[in-house]
């Protein structure tokens, strides 16, 4: 469903990505793990559209990205990465709910605006997801009111009310408390049992061995190894890969 | 930001209420333009003050003077009605040049240079210059013993021009004639040369000073009219010429104690002249009569203040987004701007919206130079609050709001600008606070606001004191509340981030 193909992306004068190629199929969960400052995040929001690159494509069922070198780019390009985040949704470290509304407000306002949904079918969709996640209860609240694990479950929720064909996960729960981490994990579990296309960025070794159908490891801008979890947990090819593993699974 | 504006409506209901009745200005042409219109515009300073202009002191809001009832009687023989526009007395010609009045008559010299930029209608009075020196002084009697002497006049008269020429003279140029003669009173200067009817006036009944000499240097008071608007000039010569064959205008000069032997040479009649009081009876008068002016000037102030922040605000929400987010030669542009309005005086950009932009054939009525230059200047500094806002305004909530599908105007629209608000609004209120204060400014445009209503009444009563602290109280009653309400948003603000 999400092709990426010679994908080549640099900050500046720093080269970060020399041709990256990663297959992605339907319902297909796919985990990045990798050290800090590899280019996780990097290559999930190259997905997203969030950071342009220099060369290469990224294939989204039909819709495709080229090489955006502008700075600016021109209204073609820019309808085509709007088409590809309305298939793609995206939960981020750092939840990114919108401060000055309420979780309802937060989950209806893009199906509203965007979709042209109704708000009575946005307000019963979003307290359908919410009801899902088990905060419900919590629909008229503002963001700086919940736990930094209920805004993240609404930070899924919000992604999902757009009614994504993939989700991305750019580190789920790398701000979280400990206590926190398992609830928003269960969310993704869940997501992940139904089916839904995905692929996450993690630090969280055992959750990645848990849903992952293929594990991908990156370091310094590559892809160092390519595998499912027996593979890479229990037998890892790469050099680099042990070094990582040893250096994580050890703390 | 909603409820912001609903203050700022509410404000600009209260500043219309306020100025009931804004003396509409149209565009003057000739004759005929006036007799269709039904009124004759003709501009003067009353701040220039008594006997020409005045606030009347039995009621500040009415103005009487020698040369309202001049132009009462040529209103009249035109069939039509006076109606006065103010204007500060540097800029009448240029004011009648742009359009904003038929005719000035404010005591305004026949001088050859002026006799290049308008049409002068006959004489209407012959002035002369009188010397006035304190009491106790014997040394001056002629103009030769002014040398080596502080000599105080006004800006632009002929009295200027005959002190500059007779050399070794400390001429101090003064803005009004209230002031030279009070600080000849209290010996910060020795003498003041000004026309006759100034001299009398305001010079003479002051108990410390007297007349010195007699009266020199004959000169002509005439009506100027546009270059183009000889009919106009043709239709007040005949009016003059009757109105002096009818002994009306002779009239009027002795009702103001202006006749003279001079006047002879216009006049054959002489009779003798009756005083008249009434820098008396301005000093008399309670200070509650002088409210009903002083509301009206506040309600000016409160209408331009809010409007023009209305402008500031959406202009600079414009500003900050086009320098922003816009491709390079726009967002360069509105940085331009931005700089140059903030690095420029207010003062210039108002003389320049309303005297310089006439040069190259654009003229703009007082209120919208006003409403222009103060929004527009004020919009720069709202920009720059914008922009803080928004750059406070962490990255991630744009670009949650794209990973939505939303495009960047909904996001900025709908997440970001929402929130950014929110951070400058304290900021936006103190600035309407010091929009309030700076909206005195538009005084010099011709703009009669609470200001200007201040500066004229007092230079007719000469109680700058009490009415100066009536004039501090209706502003501080104003603004006051606005700081009121920017304290209470810090302060929310302070508790939540929402
Ligand atoms: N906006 C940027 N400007 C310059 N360099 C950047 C920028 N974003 C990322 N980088 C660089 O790109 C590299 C990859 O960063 P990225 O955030 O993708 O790594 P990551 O694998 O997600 O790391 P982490 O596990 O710490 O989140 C890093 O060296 C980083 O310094
Ligand atoms: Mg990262």
């Amino acid at each position: 469903m999400i092709a990426v193909r010679d994908l080549h992306k640099a900050f500046g004068e720093q080269q970060l990505f020399r041709g990256i190629n990663l297959k992605i199929n339907k319902g297909e969960v796919v985990v990045c793990i990798g050290p800090s400052g590899s280019g996780k995040s990097t290559f999930l929001r190259c997905i997203n559209g969030l950071e342009y690159f220099g060369k290469g494509e990224i294939l989204v069922d039909s819709l495709e990205l080229h090489s955006i070198k502008r700075v600016r780019p021109d209204k073609h390009d820019l309808e085509a990465i709007r088409r590809i985040r309305l298939k793609v949704g995206m939960v981020f470290q750092q939840f990114n709910l919108f401060p000055h509304m309420t979780v309802l407000e937060n989950i209806i306002e893009a199906p509203m605006r965007v979709l042209n949904v109704s708000k009575e079918a946005a307000s019963e969709q979003a307290i359908s997801l919410l009801r899902r996640i088990n905060l419900e209860s919590k629909v008229s609240s503002y963001p700086d009111q919940l736990s930094g694990g209920e805004q993240q479950r609404v930070a899924i929720a919000r992604a999902l009310a757009m009614k994504p064909e993939a989700m991305l996960f750019d580190e789920p729960t790398s701000s979280l408390d400990p206590e926190m981490v398992g609830e928003v994990l269960a969310v993704i579990k869940g997501l992940v049992n139904e089916g839904m296309t995905t692929i996450i960025a993690t630090h969280e070794m055992g959750f990645a061995r848990e849903v992952a159908d293929r594990v991908v490891v990156f370091d310094k801008g590559e892809i160092v190894e390519i595998g499912t979890p027996e593979e890479i947990f229990a037998n890892p090819k790469a050099e680099r890969t042990k070094t990582f593993l040893s250096r994580v699974l050890k703390i | 930001m909603r409820r912001y504006l609903r203050i700022i409506s509410l404000l600009l209901g209260l500043g219309l209420l306020l100025y009931w009745a804004a003396p509409s200005q149209s565009k003057p042409a000739a004759l005929d333009a006036i007799k269709k219109r039904g009124y004759l515009l003709w501009g003067s300073d009353a701040e220039g003050g008594a006997p020409y202009i005045f606030p009347d002191p039995k009621d500040p809001s009415k103005l009487i003077g020698f040369e309202v009832d001049i132009a009462d009687l040529i209103a009249r023989e035109l069939g039509v009605t006076a109606k006065q526009s103010q204007n500060a007395w540097d800029s009448l010609v240029p004011g009648l040049q742009r359009g904003d009045y038929d005719i000035a008559m404010n005591g305004i010299e026949i001088t050859p240079q002026r006799e290049q930029e308008v049409l002068f209608s006959m004489p209407y009075y012959i002035y002369t210059e009188q010397l006035v020196v304190r009491k106790e002084n014997t040394v001056i009697q002629t103009m030769d013993d002014l040398k080596g002497k502080k000599v105080g006049t006004l800006s632009g008269t002929v009295a200027q021009d005959i002190l500059t020429k007779l050399g070794g003279v400390d001429v101090r140029i003064y803005p009004g004639q209230v002031q030279p003669y009070e600080d000849l009173a209290i010996g910060r200067i020795d003498a003041v040369l000004l026309d006759l009817p100034i001299a009398a006036y305001y010079g003479k009944p002051n108990p410390k000073l007297k007349y010195a000499g007699t009266p020199m240097g004959e000169g002509f008071y005439a009506i100027a009219v546009r270059k183009g608007d000889a009919d106009l000039r043709k239709a007040i010569n005949e009016i003059l010429a009757k109105l002096l064959k009818s002994g009306e205008l002779k009239k009027i000069y002795e009702k103001w104690d202006l006749w003279n032997e001079a006047q002879e040479k216009l006049y054959k009649n002489i009779k003798d002249s009756s005083g008249y009081s009434g820098l008396e009876e301005s000093k008399k008068a309670p200070v509650y009569t002088f409210f009903p002016m002083l509301l009206k000037g506040a309600g000016l102030t409160i209408f331009i203040s809010a409007t023009a922040m209305a402008l500031a605000i959406t202009l600079g929400l414009f500003l900050t987004v086009v320098r922003l987010y816009s491709r390079a030669p726009f967002s360069n542009i509105a940085t331009a701007y931005i700089e140059v309005y903030r690095g420029t005086p207010l003062l210039i950009q108002l003389y320049i919206l309303y005297y310089g932009l006439p040069n190259i054939g654009i003229s703009l009525s007082p209120f919208v130079a006003a409403f222009l230059g103060l929004g527009m200047n004020y919009a720069a500094y709202e920009a720059e609050l914008y922009r803080a806002g928004i750059s406070a305004i962490p990255k991630g909530q744009m670009e949650a709001a794209l990973s939505l599908g939303m495009t960047q105007r909904m996001a900025l629209q709908r997440v970001v600008l929402p929130q950014a608000f929110r951070i400058a609004l304290p900021g936006v209120t103190n600035d309407f606070i010091a929009l309030f204060k700076d909206s005195s400014l538009v005084s010099i445009i011709a703009m009669v606001e609470l200001t200007k209503t201040y500066t004229i009444l007092a230079a007719s009563t000469l109680r700058f004191f009490e009415l100066g602290l009536v004039v501090a109280l209706l502003y501080f009653a104003m603004s006051y509340p606005l700081s009121l309400f920017a304290r209470s948003l810090e302060e929310k603000l302070k508790g939540k981030r929402r």
